[in-house]
């Protein structure tokens, strides 16, 4: 009932304001930026106090935590929009933004993104992304039935009760457990990606919280963010299609210089089969072999690794850390990641063709890959810890993946092209405090002499 | 003749058990940014240290002495550097029944010069730990902080930091 007169004053000041000539643009849009903030600040201590309330995080990841937030929000392009940034404590995953740049984060959450900058600043991105396309105040509009009040800049706000705002507040936060609909989340993420990705973040990182998300759903951990979002197969299909668009536009390259190295580069195939570390030696596979053989070095003599498979190419990771294979599989070819000590840690198929050759980037997290498909030839760089795939080749036909300073570059028929991955910047905190340490109990046998005897008594075992 | 004798014998033995001095080993930061003479009664913590942090343990449960780098930092001066740590130190999220218990002095520290404090606080199991700590933002705009802390009150009245910041050698 309430609703309803509330609605219909609404509506006569709304004709009011048309008849009497709607404000100037800027000045509604002003209008409309003080209507969200006035809507996220009333409703955020509700929002606080049913998620336990402000969590007060230690002060290295609050630092860290906050120079993430500040160089994502910074990307924004808002100017009528401040953001900040609140952790929530509760142990459920989850993240929120509230109209107006009200930004929240469980610890929850913080806890399983760990020390993964990349995917915390895809979540931060996220959420920043909604308040960027105004999704909860539309939403909100939209099922008060006020949404022509949207278009027009929610000029009238000024005029409107604070029972309009306190019923606002309690659809926003109704709606908030629902999320703001499916266009509006893949839009986010979309957008999200982006805000990170200009803030110096590996793009990637929002395919790795949906990884994270789903091991942790499946480990019956409470993963609310997950079940109010889209189906999340289809989110990370979308956000690994727009990987490419993170690399550099594939140029010709014209520099001899740069030709000539390329070409030496082509004639050599000595990188990869020495350990980096120093301990395996890489036999050559010449025709695929089951297996592949190694000699170490630390106890001289011969090991066999993944004996079951048939083994087309290997090479170590620049740091030594991963052996990549190039296996057959059942169906097709499959690119196999193992550790040091032989175990398969990652097995990855590309759905795009078969992998004809790989190459490590320098820094060992990329691995170009020479796929041939139905669509004819082309370049990918797998991300390895993500398992995500960028076809950067970018529809031209390509061979040859070499690299060469840190740029990726491919054969188009007789011309080489380059291309760059997106540049990542890792974290640094312009004000940092240093740590204040204190020593760890380390249990230690207590030596008592006896007379002409020494006796070690056993560590006292009480806890501290 | 017999007395001379006598007195160079026991001139000898004086001089074999009078105390030496104290054991003390170079030790040049891996990274390459300082070096010192450090008590042999110091055990260098390989497993909590690394090219940033180099942490030693002393004598009985609580002697802990650790250098930081803390890479580049935009505090205008060591002072504002150690103001906003303390304030951090003392606020929500930080050191349990924090207080300041040495006020902030400036000190040299191979020519450079930073500031000073002490403080205590409570840890995880209950323990009031006294800490000294020096704030430096080297020339470059590099942070770096040298700390000693232990369970008694003399561990900020008097650290017994004297002979590592006589040897103190910056490598820049």
């Amino acid at each position: 009932m309430r609703t309803k007169g509330v609605r219909r004053s609404l509506t006569l000041v709304l004709v009011l304001l048309l008849l009497l000539g709607a404000p100037a643009g800027a000045c509604a849009a002003g209008l409309a930026a003080r209507f969200e903030r006035t809507l996220g600040a009333g409703t955020a201590p509700t929002l606080i106090k049913e998620y336990g309330g402000e969590y007060i995080l230690p002060i290295q990841q609050r630092l860290w935590v906050e120079e993430v937030f500040r160089r994502v929000a910074a990307q924004s392009e808002r100017e009528d929009v401040e953001y900040t940034l609140t952790v929530l404590n509760s142990k459920e995953a989850n993240a929120f933004s509230l109209p107006g740049g009200f930004i929240f984060i469980t610890r929850g959450l913080l806890s399983l993104i760990g020390s993964d900058e990349a995917q915390l600043a895809a979540v931060l991105g996220h959420e920043i992304a909604h308040v960027e396309k105004k999704h909860g105040v539309n939403a909100v509009l939209r099922q008060m039935g006020l949404s022509v009040l949207a278009e027009v800049g929610v000029a009238a706000i000024d005029f409107l009760s604070a029972e309009l705002l306190r019923l606002a507040g309690l659809t926003l936060v109704q709606m908030l457990q629902a999320g703001w609909g499916r266009e509006a989340e893949l839009e986010a993420d979309a957008l999200g990606q982006e805000l990170a990705a200009r803030a110096g973040f590996d793009p990637a990182g929002g395919i790795a919280l949906l990884d994270a998300l789903a091991q942790a759903d499946s480990a019956d951990q409470p993963m609310h963010l997950f079940r109010t979002h889209p189906e999340p197969g289809q989110r990370r299909k979308i956000l690994e299609e727009k990987l490419a668009l993170f690399w550099s536009e594939p140029v010709e390259v014209t520099s001899w210089e740069v030709l000539e190295r390329l070409k030496q580069g082509r004639n050599s195939h000595t990188g990869g089969r020495s350990d980096p570390k120093g301990r395996y030696v890489l036999e050559e596979l010449g025709e695929p072999s089951l297996g592949v053989r190694l000699f170490d070095q630390q106890i001289q003599g011969h090991v066999t690794w993944v004996e079951e498979a048939l083994v087309r190419n290997a090479a170590w990771s620049p740091q030594g850390e991963h052996l990549a294979l190039l296996v057959e599989g059942k169906v097709q070819r499959e690119v196999w990641i193992l550790n040091r000590w032989g175990a398969v840690v990652k097995r990855l198929q590309v759905p795009q063709g078969t992998v004809t050759a790989f190459s490590w980037a320098p820094q060992g997290s990329l691995l170009a890959l020479e796929v041939e498909g139905p669509a004819g030839r082309a370049v990918a760089a797998l991300h390895v810890q993500m398992e995500a795939l960028a076809l950067v080749s970018r529809g031209l036909e390509a061979q040859e993946a070499l690299w060469l300073d840190g740029a990726l570059y491919f054969r188009h028929g007789e011309s080489w092209y380059s291309t760059r991955p997106p540049q990542m910047r890792p974290v640094q905190v312009a004000e940092p405090v240093p740590v204040v340490l204190q020593r760890q109990r380390v249990l230690t046998p207590t030596l008592i002499r006896e007379g002409n005897t020494f006796r070690l008594t056993r560590p006292e075992l009480t806890p501290p | 003749m017999a007395a001379s004798r006598w007195l160079i014998v026991l001139l000898l033995a004086a001089a074999l058990c009078a105390p030496g001095p104290a054991e003390a080993s170079t030790l040049t930061d891996p990274t390459g940014l300082y070096s010192t003479l450090i008590g042999d009664h110091w055990v260098y913590q390989a497993h909590h240290s690394s090219p940033d942090l180099m942490v030693f343990y002393g004598e009985g449960d609580f002697e802990l002495l650790y250098f930081q780098r803390l890479g580049p930092v935009s505090y205008p001066s060591a002072l504002a550097f150690a103001q906003r740590s303390v304030e951090l130190y003392s606020g929500p999220g930080g050191l349990e029944q924090f207080e300041l218990v040495q006020d902030f002095r400036e000190i040299e520290v191979a020519g450079v010069w930073g500031i000073s404090c002490a403080y205590a606080y409570q840890d995880g199991q209950g323990n009031r730990l006294w800490e000294y700590r020096i704030f430096l933002v080297l020339p470059g705009g590099e942070g770096f902080s040298i700390a000693f802390s232990d369970s008694k009150p003399e561990a900020a009245e008097d650290p017994p930091l004297e002979e590592i910041l006589r040897h103190w050698r910056w490598l820049f």
